[in-house]
């Protein structure tokens, strides 16, 4: 039998919760300000913050799954951190409503003309109506997706025994396989929605990929940094050790590597082929001021993190390695406002296509959404116990982190 | 008989025991030891006193001076040797460099650490003395050894000897080169 202990949240969660919608209340207020005077561009900050905490909480489905199909010490740990993440989807669809509403003011093919040569080809695909029912489609299979995994994990925690447990984990395995492939395929119609058809003109087929990396790498950050957070406090002082965050780490460094890969993919194709419905999207991003973004995200969102992630020594100290993933994190929000911010707009305001824009709202957005998502996060954190008491594996996965 | 001493060794009857004993060794001030187990042991790496391998710097360097083999050789290739007009891209185009440069990267990174292993373990060697004790082909079942060296600058026969059997162990031998 499980060590059937105590292991609810610290108190400090508690405090931190308050703390999130304090702050992401008051960015919210100063946000709508903003919205009032620059719909656009508020809604496009908006976005960015939507894309960067919305996507740490559809990379926890992610990573969810993806534990249950490998296995592992470091699935068993970062269960309920990924499954708190993954059940904020309500408040996610909320915060995703301004985007559905302000339709109009943030896309700019909804004012395409109809000769157009994308609005003719994609014909009811690029529709208002049809961008709606998409979404709402992603989020009901996301919906399904969190509410059964996350239905048998609260029911592996009632068992008493370890056959039900062990029926629990395996229907969840057996369930997250085929799941996860869905899973990718909807998180690729939904980056294209969202994100790339802010250029309607420019298409890439990795888009995708990009995202289910990026995200998953967002998650992976955001939970090391939470566990580091709780690995010095009661309960998860009993539970987490170094060698759990030097697994942590190593799928860290893999998925840094491979959203370099990705990156590089788009970029090597779009360079080689050298036609002109794709280079425009890298010569407007390596003009100016944006082309010193892209340099930044190559040494800073790569090179930097991919060095420090190779020594094993860093990997194992969960305060050091939780502060390289903050580092991270401010890192993807960067790569997030390189995607959206130098998008072609409805209005410009007087500035030339393409010139590079920073607003203040760039800043408040995603700290407003950030502090509504952390707080529904938090509150969902404390609702279960840190780790799956009943879960047959727990036991070894904690002797694996005290290991050397 | 010494002149052709490889070590001393002793057999213990569980992993614990051996643990126990390669620590006591380690504190004893003995350094050219080796401990035999029929599974990997992880304690025994920190009870030995075995240092951390280098391979993982060698690896590194190794992957390092692929890249440079890589962008040196398409330098080479594309700009000195012999330079092509490909779809009118300037002669030292980066982006097309990297594939080729990142493959060569993990080749060499992979070579060096697979040569590197064999290297630092002192393979391939087709014989090795401990297997003159005929009791240590249980190694592979069920016992478990620890060797001191005679090539230990604390090695001393009589001192070794007593201080083996002073770990409790199972049985002591010599081993003969």
């Amino acid at each position: 039998m499980a060590d059937s202990g105590n292991f609810q949240a610290p108190a400090e969660i508690s405090r931190l919760r308050t703390l999130a919608l304090g702050i992401g209340g008051i960015a919210l207020i100063v946000w709508a300000v903003g919205l009032y005077f620059n719909p656009e561009q508020a809604l496009r900050s908006w976005l960015l913050g939507f894309i960067f905490w919305g996507g740490i909480a559809i990379g926890s489905i992610g990573v969810l799954m993806l534990q249950y199909l490998t296995g592992g010490a470091w699935g068993v740990v970062i269960r309920r951190t990924v499954e708190a993440g993954s059940r904020t989807l309500p408040v996610v669809v909320l915060l995703f409503l301004p985007l559905a509403i302000g339709l109009t003011s943030l896309y700019e093919w909804t004012h395409l003309p109809p000769t157009d040569y994308t609005v003719q080809h994609r014909g009811w695909f690029m529709t208002q109506e049809s961008w709606i029912l998409r979404s709402a489609i992603y989020f009901v299979i996301f919906g399904v997706i969190v509410y059964l995994l996350n239905k048998w994990s609260a029911q592996q925690d009632r068992t008493d025994n370890y056959e039900d447990a062990e029926k629990f984990l395996g229907r969840a395995t057996a369930f997250s396989g085929p799941a996860m492939v869905f899973y990718a395929l909807i998180v690729t119609f939904a980056v294209v929605d969202w994100v790339m058809m802010l250029d309607p003109h420019w298409f890439s087929t990795i888009w995708g990929l990009l995202f289910v990396a990026g995200w998953a790498l967002s998650c992976f950050c955001f939970s090391v940094t939470i566990l580091a957070f709780l690995s010095d406090k009661a309960p998860m002082n009993r539970v987490l050790g170094k060698r759990h965050f030097h697994d942590l780490g190593k799928l860290m460094l893999a998925l840094t590597m491979v959203w370099a890969y990705f990156n590089f993919s788009q970029f090597l194709i779009i360079w080689s082929g050298n036609i002109p419905e794709e280079t425009g999207w890298y010569l407007t991003r390596m003009a100016g001021a944006w082309g010193y973004i892209g340099v930044i995200l190559v040494l800073f969102h790569f090179a930097f993190p991919f060095l420090i992630l190779l020594q094993q020594d860093f990997k194992r100290k969960a305060k050091r390695l939780a502060t390289l993933a903050v580092f991270i994190l401010i890192l993807r929000l960067v790569d997030m406002f390189y995607l959206i911010a130098p998008n072609p707009r409805i209005d410009t305001h007087g500035f030339e296509q393409g010139a590079f824009i920073l607003s203040w709202m760039d800043f408040v957005a995603p700290v407003a959404v950030g502090g509504i998502w952390l707080w529904y996060f938090f509150g969902q954190l404390m609702s279960r116990p840190l780790v799956p008491v009943m879960d047959p594996f727990l036991e070894k996965a904690i002797e694996h982190g005290q290991g050397h | 008989m010494e002149k052709n001493l490889y070590g001393v060794m002793a057999e213990f009857d569980t992993a614990t025991e051996l643990v126990d004993a390669a620590r006591k060794t380690r504190d004893a001030g003995y350094t050219k030891t080796d401990a035999f187990s029929p599974f990997p042991l992880h304690e025994i790496d920190e009870a030995l006193g075995i240092k951390r391998s280098i391979l993982p710097i060698m690896v590194f360097f190794g992957g390092i001076a692929g890249f440079i083999t890589g962008i040196g050789l398409q330098v080479f290739v594309h700009y000195i040797d012999y330079p092509l007009n490909v779809g009118g891209r300037p002669y030292l185009s980066f982006p097309s460099m990297v594939p080729p440069a990142f493959e060569l990267t993990i080749l060499f990174a992979g070579f060096t650490a697979v040569f590197g292993m064999l290297f630092l373990n002192g393979l391939p060697r087709p014989y090795h003395p401990a297997f003159n004790v005929p009791r240590f082909a249980l190694a592979t079942r069920e016992k478990f050894f620890l060797i001191i060296e005679g090539t230990d600058p604390k090695f001393e026969y009589d001192g070794v000897k007593s201080f083996m059997v002073s770990l409790g162990p199972q049985e002591v031998f010599d081993v003969d080169e």
